[in-house]
């Protein structure tokens, strides 16, 4: 009985061990061949069989972007629009969440409300892009970094204001009833008690918007064209009606990525302590 | 002052400061994004194309949707965005709920497992488009060669009707798993263990105890992913944009990517904006689809 | 006394000033000049900014875009009235605001600009012209053409000097037999890249492309006869060739693979020639492009934008940078075809491009461009794309095309190209 019971355990242990390689695998190889690619000699990319190890590793692609004025550029305003549109967004996301949380609206007006947010988020943006340069252009901020933050403003934060409406809404009310009574305001209430409380979800939806505004594309590439460029159109410039640089196209990719990639493994920590966090509450 | 008035002083004396608290947000969206909408809202009742006239041609009412509804290219964009994108989002929503389960825990291990997992979010969805069209090159392509490995001989991905929807499926599932199991995972680890310890005790399964403790309890936010998710899935042209442009023929053609034809490429913004608003109606049938239900579940 | 002095110092410190004004009359003026971003038409700019800033004092601005993105700025910002761009690179792609381009003729006839171009781009059509007026001055030009093998030709004792495709097909029939066995295609092109079938079609093509009435139009049977045709190169090529890209389609033909190409010769040109990457060095030429129907034409055109506020030192820029001798060092440094005929005829080239030049200068002195807004060639393209994968037949490709062009209608300008070119139907 016992035997048999361990023999089942093992096996499941060992199943669980496969599928979680698999995916791991899945993930990698990917990413790896990338890598490979961005040190492969330009003769080597549409081998048949494909090439998997490089008969020599070349810099010559990275070499190129590091000599070229503009991958800085390119790189300095991802950085901007991204720190921008994270933190603006968070900071205005939250505290109307909270506020629509709390304000005990009618249950109508405040789905009414969160509706609007949301049509406003999921509206294809294709078709927005030419008014939307329109108003850019008469607050005489195209091409400059602020008018991708304000585009990426308009998804993101109908985004996390949803997101924290629902974790608001789902928190006890018996966390603050004690500090109502202890006569703190609300800002007291939001900053000292919910705050730190909703932090693991704050990082999450940090972490999102952080995600999509460093990899948005479209909205940069209709008002920005040289001061504010950033790295996702420099991505998509290697497709030419030349076909495909593929070298530099895979270095581009990699330093676009390892940003970001860095950033998931340092905020995965976050993440983790949030999830746990969660666990001990319960 | 008894505690129960001093609340309700509170929730007077709160109005202005929550008022406060929504008015950037409001702001910023509703006034910057506002015009655009309107905007797109009056084109969609306008003819106008850029081929032929460069101001707006006139009203025609709904002519405009009656002739996108119409159109044999917008009906196949939308059958196809309805396979793609439900074939993308079924798969992502499993395997993400799957592979969440599969890495609870706090070790180091499952913590690496963890982040390596969610790392194909964070990739550009233009690169990952491209990095992709690498990959299953039917001839030179990495995918083939390994399946090669294993003595299957794989299709023409991206030169057949079917196999160049099966990519795009694949790689939106490549690419959004992650998110699910973001999410999934916060969810399942936020539900309090004495439930299921109480679940346990009382001889249920743990198939039972998935199946009637937690799948309740993670259903509101599994939902609320799943309509991101469709939502997300139905409107990214990114990746489309750089796997398959739409081909081979119009195999891949979804309706975003027809919305993006006809606005930006062939300014056709009568139409751009009409094919717009009829995927707000459905979107917005969605989002209203999840109101509904949280509302049934308080 | 001193005041003399002063005045004198004054002048004399003017005078230079004073000369540099006569010689640079746009010192100082800032003009913003577009390129697509390929590594070749902007890396040539961008290689020339400094010494034109030099020469003549004027700020040059490069804003260098991806092809989509070229394009959609392009128009925004000319229907929109934004002015943002002085120079613009184009093709007939933007043909819906041409009308928004300033007229040239006066600058080109005050400056005795256009000598030695290759007949046919200096034609409207490939030259962009609104209402009978020059608008655009082309700086690069590429005509579809065949590469094939020579080693593999004369081994197999045939010559490329067919003149219709029914020649080039019965060659490939004899090349077949001579390659069986090996793992040598007879010909290969980039079926996967869908916008590029319309070039074998209208090289196939015998009739007109815009009708009488200035719509759309093919004539049906010999659309259709042209459409079958097409499909039928698949049986030469390749087995999988219906998904080559460009890249995949030139590295088959780069690695031995296939005994003719057809494609944008300047797409292989360098990499043919190059030992790291190609395998046929010295073993292949350019052929001609058969007929009855054309050659498709690239031809990019630098444009002034009629709302430039400086019209005259855009002007300075377009001369600068397209001239005989500037289209040579393109074509050498960075693989650009020249629409001057000196680049063809340069003792130092003629001799190093012997396999290359006569084949291609036959192709462009045919080449025509097309009357195609885009939405017009998506249309044809992504049904013949339906053919070339076997979803539908030909003759439903060609009534899809032409069930869907009739909703869309012709810019003017295009309608005048087409006219020019002798692709509209008689009167």
């Amino acid at each position: 009985m016992r035997n048999k019971t361990s023999a089942k355990i093992f096996l499941l242990k060992l199943l669980h061990g496969l599928i979680l390689s698999v995916a791991c695998l899945v993930v990698l190889i990917p990413l790896i061949y990338l890598i490979i690619n961005s040190v492969k000699l330009p003769r080597e990319f549409l081998t048949v069989p494909p090439t998997i190890l490089p008969s020599e590793v070349t810099f010559q692609h990275y070499q190129e972007l590091i000599d070229d004025a503009k991958t800085i550029r390119y790189f300095r305003n991802s950085l901007t629009v991204s720190f921008w549109t994270t933190a603006i967004t968070i900071v205005s996301g939250t505290l109307a969440a909270y506020g629509l949380a709390r304000m005990k609206l009618a249950a109508r007006l405040l789905a009414g409300i969160t509706f609007i947010f949301l049509f406003i988020r999921f509206y294809p943006r294709v078709t927005t892009v030419i008014p939307f340069f329109l108003v850019m252009r008469q607050l005489d901020l195209l091409d400059t970094v602020w008018a991708i933050i304000i585009g990426h403003l308009g998804i993101t934060i109908p985004f996390v204001t949803w997101l924290m409406l629902v974790v608001f809404q789902d928190l006890p009310q018996e966390i603050e009833e004690a500090a109502i009574v202890d006569g703190s305001s609300v800002w007291q209430r939001f900053w000292r008690v919910v705050l730190p409380i909703v932090m693991p979800s704050v990082s999450a939806a940090a972490i999102l918007t952080a995600f999509l505004s460093w990899n948005e594309f479209l909205i940069a590439s209709s008002v920005a064209r040289r001061k504010a460029s950033v790295l996702s159109i420099a991505v998509a410039s290697f497709v030419s009606d030349k076909g495909i640089q593929w070298g530099p196209m895979a270095a581009m990719s990699v330093v676009m990525i390892l940003p970001m990639i860095i950033f998931a493994l340092f905020a995965q920590k976050y993440l983790i302590r949030g999830i746990t966090f969660g666990a001990v509450k319960g | 002052m008894t505690i129960k008035k001093r609340a309700t002083w509170h929730k007077r004396h709160d109005l202005p400061w929550l008022l406060v608290f929504v008015l950037p947000a409001f702001l910023i969206v509703v006034a910057v994004q506002f015009y655009p909408l309107a905007y797109s809202a009056l084109l969609s009742v306008q003819e106008w194309s850029l081929t032929e006239s460069q101001a707006p041609q006139g009203f025609v009412g709904w002519d405009n949707f009656a002739r996108e509804l119409g159109d044999s290219t917008f009906q196949r964009s939308v059958r196809n965005s309805i396979v793609i994108t439900g074939g993308a989002v079924i798969l992502e929503m499993f395997l993400g709920v799957c592979l969440a389960y599969l890495t609870m825990g706090s070790s180091w291990r499952m913590r690496a497992v963890r982040t390596l997992l969610i790392l194909p979010m964070v990739i550009a969805p233009v690169a990952a488009g491209t990095l992709w069209r690498i990959l299953l090159n039917s001839r030179a392509g990495l995918v083939n060669h390994l399946l090669g490995f294993i003595g299957i001989k794989g299709p023409e991905w991206l030169a057949s009707p079917d196999w160049a929807v099966v990519a795009v499926i694949l790689l939106d599932t490549w690419q959004w798993t992650p998110f699910v199991l973001l999410v999934a995972g916060a969810a399942i680890a936020s539900i309090p263990e004495d439930l299921l310890e109480v679940a346990a005790i009382d001889g249920a399964s743990r198939w039972q105890v998935f199946l009637y403790v937690e799948l309740p309890l993670l259903m509101p936010l599994l939902l609320l992913t799943l309509v991101f998710r469709t939502l997300e899935s139905l409107l990214s042209l990114d990746s489309i944009y750089s796997l398959t442009f739409g081909g081979p023929g119009f195999s891949t053609y979804t309706m975003t990517f027809y919305i993006y034809t006809q606005g930006l490429r062939n300014f056709n913004f009568g139409a751009a904006a009409a094919s717009s608003w009829m995927f707000m109606v459905f979107a917005s049938i969605c989002i209203w689809l999840v109101f509904w239900f949280q509302r049934r579940e308080r | 006394m001193k005041k003399m002095l002063l005045l004198t110092l004054i002048t004399l410190l003017a005078l230079p000033f004073g000369a540099l004004a006569q010689d640079m009359p746009h010192a100082g003026v800032e003009i913003v000049a577009t390129y697509m971003q390929s590594g070749t038409y902007d890396v040539g700019a961008e290689n020339i900014e400094a010494d034109f800033e030099a020469a003549t004092g004027i700020e040059l601005e490069l804003v260098a875009s991806p092809w989509a993105v070229l394009n959609q700025n392009h128009i925004t910002d000319l229907t929109t009235g934004t002015g943002e761009f002085d120079v613009m690179s184009g093709e007939f792609w933007i043909a819906s605001v041409y009308d928004k381009m300033l007229p040239l003729d006066e600058l080109v006839e005050r400056d005795n600009f256009g000598g030695d171009y290759i007949p046919t781009i200096w034609q409207p059509g490939p030259s962009g012209y609104f209402d009978g007026h020059r608008i655009g001055i082309p700086y690069s030009a590429d005509a579809y053409g065949i590469v094939y093998r020579t080693d593999i030709f004369e081994e197999a004792g045939l010559t490329a000097d067919w003149e219709t495709w029914d020649d080039y097909l019965a060659t490939m029939d004899k090349l077949a037999m001579h390659l069986e066995g090996s793992d040598v295609a007879p010909s290969v092109f980039a079926w996967g890249a869908a916008e590029q079938t319309p070039s074998i079609f209208l090289g196939m093509y015998d009739g007109y492309l815009v009708d009488a009435d200035g719509n759309y139009a093919l004539e049906e049977e010999s659309a259709l006869a042209a459409l079958q045709q097409m499909v039928s190169l698949l049986d030469y090529n390749p087995e999988g060739a219906a998904g080559l890209s460009i890249d995949e389609a030139n590295s088959v033909f780069l690695t031995g693979n296939a005994a003719t190409m057809i494609c944008w010769v300047s797409f292989v040109r360098a990499a043919a020639q190059n030992p790291d990457a190609s395998l046929v060095v010295d073993n292949w030429a350019v052929a001609p492009f058969p007929g009855p129907g054309f050659p498709f034409l690239s031809a990019w055109n630098l444009f002034i934008s009629e709302y430039s506020e400086n019209p005259e030192a855009a002007w300075e820029w377009v001369k600068y940078y397209i001239n005989g001798e500037q289209a040579t060092q393109r074509f050498v440094e960075l693989g650009v075809g020249s629409p001057y005929l000196s680049t063809y005829e340069d003792p130092d080239l003629v001799d190093a491009y012997s396999h290359d030049f006569p084949g291609m200068v036959h192709n462009l002195s045919r080449a025509q461009s097309v009357p195609w807004v885009f939405e017009a060639f998506e249309i044809f393209f992504r049904n013949t794309s339906e053919l070339v994968i076997g979803s539908i037949s030909a003759e439903e490709a060609l009534a899809n095309t032409l069930a869907s062009w009739a909703e869309v209608t012709v810019p003017p300008a295009l309608v005048q190209s087409a006219a020019a070119q002798g692709q509209q139907q008689d009167m």
